[in-house]
């Protein structure tokens, strides 16, 4: 019951602070999306009318479509924009117009802020964010970048990209000779087996 | 149950069978202004836990024909009608007109209209053809109705077939401890907050009443099998302080 009144209060809360208002929604109307959470082991249904979105834990009869996917794949998709792993059921096309108006929903934070406090400190303040988010972008490649290179080439630690694929192609190449060198012992086995047994002296 | 009798149960007393509907009316046209608050105060907010819980196990959807019965300040008919859209219908039924005339303004004041139907009806005698709704409700109601079994002879009739009643009330608790806690605090601390929040110590005293009298879960599970339903079962909540009563009909 408290996983459901949250994503009700995410969704309604991301549709008011939309730009558009959650018109990509509209397509919804009207509509039930199932949405499984398999590492929860629950299903959410969510209920699109002309009031909002509303979100419950059962619902008399089948949704129109079904999206199955995790928890932990619908917060990485909340900061990528990115659902990796969901399989869509039912009415796949439906399915697909929901991730994507979810994916799609932008919110002006500088604007909703500046009803508080006045353009000029709500663009001060969003100015400040962008320029921090920038500076942990870049500090965070550079750290990565750093951290790379000294444990490749200062302990030579870690191999390098194309050590990798060699590597993966020795595997891979040892491997068929392992399965070859199997498939001939059998074939001798059973050559072995078939031929008389030689008289005893 | 006094239903053959000439008297029936109003709280702890007994009044002539045509006595009690006016006495009802009376104690909600004295609550009405105040209900809300009240209900706050008296379940310190639960009540709006009970009540979530019970929309959820609804399961209803757009387009689906709801009926809130007992609906009084529109708690539940808020919740169904943003579930059910433009293209469902949910009726908000009361007995007592001040109650729906709360609950109307207060709807439209949130911007719930145009889906939501008031009416001013008594359960026992409900006004809409048989096989109508998908869903019916009656929460924190049933306890007050006269003849309660005939209330839910009309509320199996009314459902189409599949349709589900929630019968939400009060009930009998099941942990003893908590039992004479709360016998404590309904018959000494609530009346007092009734006079102190509504000036109202009566109407209080006898929803305390009204709640001892009314049957407990096994008993309302089977008078709704025999009001015809084919399949009922229930829910405790918060030890028993409130039942959700389920009843199925095929």
């Amino acid at each position: 019951m408290i996983l459901s009144q949250v994503f009700e209060f995410a969704l309604n809360q991301a549709v008011r602070l939309d730009e558009q208002q959650g018109q990509v929604f509209q397509p919804l109307n009207d509509k039930v999306i199932a949405l499984q959470l398999n590492d929860l082991n629950t299903t959410l249904y969510i209920l699109f009318t002309d009031y909002g979105i509303s979100v419950q834990n059962t619902l008399q009869g089948e949704a129109d479509a079904k999206i199955e996917t995790t928890l932990t794949d619908l917060l990485a998709f909340a900061q990528t924009g990115l659902l990796k792993h969901a399989t869509y059921q039912t009415d796949e096309a439906l399915a697909e117009t929901f991730v994507n108006a979810l994916g799609s929903v932008e919110i002006d934070w500088e604007e909703h802020l500046s009803h508080y406090t006045g353009d000029l400190i709500a663009f001060k303040i969003g100015h400040a964010a962008r320029s921090m988010m920038q500076s942990k972008t870049a500090v965070k490649q550079q750290i990565g970048d750093t951290l790379k290179e000294y444990l490749q080439f200062e302990l030579n630690a870690l191999p390098t990209h194309s050590q990798v694929q060699r590597f993966g192609k020795q595997v891979l190449q040892t491997q068929k000779d392992v399965e070859a060198l199997e498939n001939r012992i059998d074939a001798l086995s059973q050559q072995l087996s078939q031929q008389p047994a030689s008289p005893s002296k | 149950m006094s239903q053959h009798k000439k008297t029936i149960d109003f709280g702890f007393s007994e009044v002539p069978l045509e006595e009690k509907v006016k006495k009802v009316k009376g104690v909600f046209d004295s609550v009405a202004d105040n209900y809300d608050v009240m209900n706050d105060v008296m379940s310190l907010g639960i009540h709006r836990l009970w009540k979530r819980h019970t929309i959820e196990l609804s399961g209803i959807r757009p387009g689906n024909a709801v009926l809130d019965l007992a609906g009084g300040t529109g708690d539940l008919t808020k919740e169904f009608a943003k579930r059910v859209g433009k293209t469902g219908r949910v009726v908000l039924a009361d007995i007592n007109e001040s109650m729906v005339r709360v609950g109307r303004d207060r709807l439209i004041n949130q911007g719930i209209a145009g889906n939501v139907d008031y009416t001013i009806t008594n359960a026992e005698a409900l006004g809409f053809p048989d096989n109508t709704f998908d869903l019916a409700t009656i929460a924190f109601g049933l306890r007050n109705v006269t003849n309660k079994d005939k209330a839910l002879e009309e509320l199996y009739r009314v459902l189409k077939p599949g349709g589900q009643l929630m019968v939400l009330e009060f009930s009998k608790v099941t942990q003893p401890l908590l039992a004479k806690a709360y016998d404590f605090y309904s018959f000494n601390i609530l009346p007092k907050m009734g006079k102190l929040i509504a000036d109202d110590e009566a109407s209080y005293q006898y929803l305390a009443e009204s709640i001892r009298m009314h049957p407990d879960q096994e008993t309302l599970k089977q008078m709704m099998l025999d009001a015809g339903f084919d399949k009922a079962d229930y829910l405790n909540m918060s030890e028993g302080i409130v039942a959700l009563h389920r009843g199925w009909k095929y």
